[in-house]
């Protein structure tokens, strides 16, 4: 059932698509525009670090939001499917 | 067989890559030093990229002897992988910075910036994000190696390439991952990950071969696949990973402008950097024309190679290599001292070398007066009158030529009748008449000037 | 017309009202209408909390912030600390947000109070309003119809009076789209002029969060609030703060240049065009000059966008693994999610993507172009922003269908320009937005338009 429903909604993903193929045919090649403005090396120097005091908040919320966890504040997900 | 490394080496900086959490993942309690950009929190966009870190990839690129990448957009790229360590589910990683070096007989491929996900315990199942984002360049070689012995020993040198720089941080658990890739002939390339040591990649690779050998010799196929290194019991195990074989789909990060890397940039840094031996040692040959032996000795100490080249601008090269070689080796071996501990300008070193240079001492003279410098610095020109040195003038040294031929006549008889050692025993009775102020070469050059108006 | 917000503001600030009393009176207006426009996901529980503490930071002297008390409505998409930021979607309708996102953070600090959360379109992937995992908004302005989207909690919570004003986001006409469809006043920005940091992505070479307001004055003043470069993030402008409002009185667009496009009858309903010609008639009898721009392509912009906008929603969503917060995605999302994030990993294959998602990027460049040169020509352009009216509610459409609500303001974001929106009129009772589009940084001459328009609508 839901198989079908995910190979439906990848085909109407197409359609889009093949209008878009159409759609460009005439048009010339271009540089692609990845972003809005040009823009370069915007870098940010290192230095001192955040302060604990201004994590331990973020940590809480972080902790008490994760869907499973052990006492020491890890979050715990699946274990590995090649563990012996 | 060929084995080829990609090896990930954290950056000492103290920012994480993409925000401002400290570092230090391992004096911390799990998730402590994380905050919502590099735990992949829903909105969180991440900072502009480190500056050190970047900096500091092309100082390693460039002591790796390779080829910046200049004037060139270096997309920062989103590296898309479902693994439980990645918070964002992919991985910030950029093009190469730097490509083509080479570094004991490996070629380099390419150097680029990567962020570290965090610490996922796959026996366990869990996840520490103190580690997600904290910079690390990746060196990628191609599969120059032929063996294990090959690999630990590249791997051995690039470590103590690296830890010169003091831009990477300290091997101390994890600082530094291998990812091998092995081929034996006949079968496909194995990827071998979660390798965390020099003695583990080591013993990765030699199971594989065994393992692999094993298998064509049973007549089986050894399949493309990606096996994780087990170190508590030294094997490697397939670790099946459909989806990390797949198309990454990377994309620049439209969050993060890209890098452009000028010349202006990497001149700068090479500048500033220490230059490591191995690069020193070539450049010198190349710079100064001097031999290979000469700069593999100068290059043993930086301050040595530092006084080295301050000489060599105002000395012919070869012969302050000559000197720095043999002479200065000896003398200072001889007094047990390193260059840091000389208390002799460099000046003083090269007054005395120019004097050697245009003949105004011998070189028997100079090295007398380099021990005189090395004990008690002062002016060569002084110490050569000190000790009585200067070169004796023409009429002086004729003069005593002839002295020692009228005094030594049964020498002379011998030397005409055939005997050349006699010659030097005239030789030396004309430096103990000139106090040795005389070159060898000139008194043996007049005397048998003289000798042959007399034959 | 106009004057709703600057009054609610004069009052507020005169103490006639005070900051808690209009936070309850927010919140008695939402638990009456919202069971049936269904505007807001969640009411803030602390909106009074927060409206006595600057209560009692005037007391003590302190001057009230530039949004005095008024009641903010934050779209579901942006994280409001100890709020859930569900995006309209089960993948995390239990997610509480755990920090704020900068506009939030700048609207708090001038004494904005964020009264609830926003409804909208599943993770903004919809133009109607009918998609969200919380039930359908219904439009006040035009009962039974659609809000649009995918801001349609926003706008319809201004069209209703249930808030002074909300922020919503605008990807390919999310902010404009549910504007013109309620009759209400909306801006996107320029990119890169308001701060992302926070705001859980749909394409993000193309998001902006803007405000949406009753009037072109409160529009205007929430944007010179989030406006403003942000050293938190690292793709913006370098614009340090913007001032819009003390430029709005007697707005002037006398000799100002302004653009139609031919193209825009080629695409609009008629009904919809009518009533866009008698407001470019309007701005003429304002003094302005009507003149003629070319935007030859401005079709295929729409094929373009949702190309480029799926491989980002699919990179932006491969977060969503289940494992930190939430569920994982693929497993509970909506169909036009689904469609997008199955889209996006299509074309984003290393055989596929030159084809499709670079030949995109490409036809990006052109669309940019063209609007360029068009805004050299002139100081803005005007014309519809949506090439239909609103369908009523519960109306079956194909998902081209619903991709060609779209195409009048995709062409915005694409460039990265700014747009906004002010009520021209009606058909049939049913709202008709005007679109006025400005270049880069342009809000200024975007919102002189505006305001002149609204001054004589």
């Amino acid at each position: 059932m839901a198989e079908e429903r995910h190979k439906e909604i990848e085909r109407s993903a197409e359609e889009i698509v093949e209008s878009f193929v159409k759609a460009a045919e005439g048009l010339p090649s271009e540089r692609e525009m990845y972003y809005s403005q040009e823009a370069y090396n915007i870098v940010r120097p290192d230095g001192k670090p955040s302060s604990s005091e201004e994590r331990t908040e973020f940590r809480k919320r972080f902790i008490k939001i994760m869907p499973a966890k052990d006492e020491d504040g890890n979050l715990r997900v699946e274990v590995a499917k090649w563990v012996k | 067989m060929m084995v080829g490394l990609e090896v990930h080496q954290q950056l000492a900086t103290e920012r994480k890559m993409y925000c401002d959490c400290p570092t230090n993942y391992q004096d911390v309690p799990p998730n402590t030093n994380v905050c919502p950009i590099c735990t992949g929190m829903p909105g969180s966009k991440p900072l502009s990229p480190n500056e050190k870190a970047v900096d500091a990839a092309i100082e390693l690129a460039l002591m790796l002897g390779c080829k910046v990448v200049i004037d060139k957009p270096t997309y920062i790229q989103r590296k898309h992988y479902d693994y439980p360590d990645l918070p964002s589910g992919y991985q910030r990683t950029s093009l190469p910075i730097a490509v083509d070096g080479e570094l004991q007989g490996v070629r380099i491929r390419e150097v680029h910036l990567e962020e570290d996900p965090g610490q996922y315990d796959p026996t366990v199942g869990s996840v520490d994000f103190n580690r997600s984002g904290v910079p690390l360049v990746e060196i990628v070689t191609e599969p120059d190696m032929r063996s294990p012995e090959d690999a630990r020993r590249f791997l051995r040198q690039l470590i103590r390439v690296l830890e010169f720089t003091g831009k990477v941080r300290p091997e101390a658990g994890g600082a530094m991952r291998t990812d091998v890739n092995i081929s034996l002939e006949g079968g496909a390339r194995v990827e071998v990950k979660n390798i965390n040591s020099v003695k583990g990649a080591y013993k990765a690779l030699k199971f594989e071969i065994t393992r692999q050998k094993a298998k064509l010799g049973r007549g089986e196929a050894v399949v493309r696949e990606t096996r994780a290194y087990l170190e508590s019991q030294m094997i490697t195990t397939s670790m099946r990973l459909k989806e990390m074989e797949e198309d990454y789909r990377y994309i620049p990060d439209p969050d993060i402008f890209p890098l452009v890397i000028d010349d202006a940039k990497v001149q700068n840094i090479r500048e500033q950097m220490v230059e490591p031996p191995h690069l020193r040692e070539q450049r010198l040959v190349e710079q100064y024309g001097i031999q290979q032996a000469a700069a593999n000795v100068i290059v043993s100490e930086r301050k040595f190679a530092d006084l080295f080249e301050e000489v060599a601008k105002e000395v012919d090269p070869k012969l302050a290599a000559m000197w720095f070689r043999t002479k200065l080796k000896k003398v200072f071996n001889y007094m047990k001292l390193s260059a840091a501990d000389i208390k002799f300008t460099p000046k003083q070193l090269i007054t005395l070398l120019q004097m050697i240079q245009h003949h105004k001492v011998t070189p028997e003279q100079g090295e007398l007066v380099l021990r005189e410098l090395v004990k008690k610095p002062a002016d060569p020109k002084e110490l050569v009158q000190r000790l009585g040195l200067e070169r004796i003038e023409w009429e002086n040294l004729e003069l005593a030529v002839k002295e020692a031929i009228r005094r030594n006549q049964k020498a002379v008889k011998d030397y005409l009748a055939g005997r050349k050692e006699a010659l030097n025993f005239i030789a030396g009775k004309v430096m103990e008449l000139t106090g040795g102020r005389a070159d060898p070469r000139e008194i043996l050059k007049l005397l048998r000037a003289e000798l042959l108006k007399k034959s | 017309m106009g004057e709703v917000t600057k009054a609610k503001l004069d009052q507020l600030r005169s103490g006639e009202l005070s900051p808690v009393e209009n936070a309850r009176r927010a919140l008695e207006r939402i638990s009456k209408l919202n069971p049936k426009i269904n505007a807001f996901i969640e009411v803030n529980n602390g909106a009074v909390a927060q409206a006595e503490a600057l209560e009692r930071k005037l007391k003590r002297g302190k001057r009230a912030g530039k949004l005095a008390g008024l009641a903010i409505g934050i779209k579901s998409n942006i994280n409001v600390n100890g709020l859930r930021a569900t995006c309209a979607s089960r993948t995390l309708e239990d997610y509480v947000a755990a920090y704020d996102a900068e506009v939030v953070k700048r609207v708090l600090a001038e004494d904005g109070i964020v009264i609830g959360m926003n409804n909208m379109d599943e993770f903004a992937c919809g133009s109607s309003g009918e998609t969200s995992a919380f039930g359908v908004t219904d439009n006040p302005a035009a009962p039974g119809r659609i809000p649009g989207g995918s801001s349609s909690g926003g706008s319809a919570a201004i069209a209703a009076g249930m808030c002074d004003l909300c922020l919503g986001t605008d990807t390919g006409g999310s902010i404009r789209n549910p504007a013109s469809h309620c009759g209400v006043v909306g801006v996107k920005p320029t990119y890169g002029l308001v701060p992302r940091q926070g705001l859980i992505d749909l394409g993000m070479s193309l998001d902006q969060i803007g405000p949406i307001a009753p009037d072109v004055y409160g529009a205007a003043l929430l944007l010179e609030v989030i406006a403003g470069k942000n050293l938190n993030e690292s793709v913006m402008l370098d614009v340090p703060k913007a001032s819009y409002i003390d430029k709005l009185d007697g707005a002037d667009i006398k000799g100002m240049k302004v653009g139609v496009s031919p193209q825009f009858v080629e695409i609009t309903d008629s009904a919809v065009m009518n009533v866009i010609d008698k407001s470019i008639e309007a701005l003429r009898d304002l003094g302005a000059e009507i003149v003629d721009v070319e935007l030859p392509h401005i079709e295929e912009a729409m094929p373009a966008y949702y190309l480029i906008v799926s491989v980002e929603f699919f990179s932006a969503t491969r977060k969503f693994d289940g494992r930190k917060y939430g569920k994982r995605i693929e497993d509970v999302c909506g169909d036009e999610v689904l469609r997008r994030i199955l889209r996006g990993r299509y074309i984003s294959q290393k055989e596929y993507r030159g084809k499709y998602y670079q030949r995109a990027l490409q036809v990006r460049t052109i669309i940019r172009r063209e609007l360029m040169a068009a805004l050299e020509k002139v100081d803005v352009i005007v014309g519809p922003t949506v090439p239909k009216l609103p369908h009523k509610l519960g109306t079956k459409l194909t998902p081209m269908e619903m991709y060609a609500y779209d195409y009048l303001t995709i062409p915005a974001n694409l460039a990265g320009i700014c747009g906004g929106v002010v009520k021209a009129g009606e058909v049939d009772g049913i709202p008709v937005g005007l679109q006025v589009q400005g270049m880069v940084l342009g809000e200024e001459q975007v919102l002189r338009v505006m305001r002149a328009f609204e001054a004589v609508s």
